[in-house]
């Protein structure tokens, strides 16, 4: 049961991690292009 | 997605089987979606494919090598979370499976894709080819998803008794989850490229 919970906050922490940097990304790429037009 | 993870965890295990492995079975809300979207990448850059061999627009290649790529990695994932289960439920992280070799054949397909565009100096040639060659594969993938693993006796459920009411929902959730993953990191990749590109034709 315990290793549930430990796999559940591995997924989540990854997922939440993924999730920050691709907004990160999104944000940093439309910035650029915004610059380049 | 947040809430599929809490419920792939929180609701009963989703396969009937045996005690041992039931909670590794919770993989399936994973597994299944991402083997999933590395056909839906594959269908993607083929229909850019066909398209670049219709306007010969480098952005329709562009398009179609990126969501080639992004299948790559989801191809690569879905091998790995396959084999995670395949050693706690068959003892072995690769045992031969036709299915197991049906996604093995499909990472070679992608292999193929990258060093035929590797292997040609020109553009054009490059988009050309790498279309064709999409085209060509149309016929081989299906084959290798979805009736090759059904020829032969296979380790790997094909139809599952699913153990609970909620399996269905959350699995469905999660299937559309990775599919706007698969698409948001696609439109961003590509974004990428665009300006990488600009940037090149600057220097």
């Amino acid at each position: 049961m315990a290793g549930n919970y430990v796999a559940l906050a591995v997924t989540l922490v990854g997922w939440i991690g993924l999730f920050a940097y691709l907004v990160r990304v999104d944000k940093r790429v439309k910035e650029l292009t915004n610059r380049e037009s | 997605m947040s809430a599929v993870i809490c419920f792939s965890f929180y609701f009963p295990p989703p396969m009937n089987v045996q005690v041992t492995f039931r909670d590794a079975s919770r993989i399936f809300y994973y597994h299944v979606p991402i083997a999933w979207v590395t056909v839906v990448a594959y269908f993607t850059a083929i229909f850019y494919g066909i398209r670049y061999l219709k306007t010969r627009d480098w952005r329709d290649d562009q398009r179609a090598v990126t969501a080639a790529g992004l299948g790559t990695v989801f191809c690569v994932l879905a091998t790995i979370s396959g084999s995670i289960f395949a050693k706690v439920a068959w003892g072995s992280f690769w045992n031969w499976d036709p299915r197991e070799v049906s996604i093995f054949v499909l990472l070679l397909i992608y292999g193929s894709y990258f060093s035929l565009r590797t292997a040609v100096r020109s553009d054009e040639a490059k988009g050309s080819l790498s279309a064709v060659y999409s085209i060509l594969a149309v016929f081989a993938v299906p084959f290798f998803i979805f009736i090759m693993p059904r020829m032969d006796k296979s380790l790997h459920p094909a139809k599952m008794e699913l153990s609970a009411g909620s399996t269905l929902p959350v699995f469905l959730v999660s299937l559309a989850c990775f599919t706007v993953l698969f698409f948001w990191i696609l439109r961003l990749s590509f974004r990428v490229s665009l300006l990488a590109g600009a940037r090149e034709r600057e220097f």
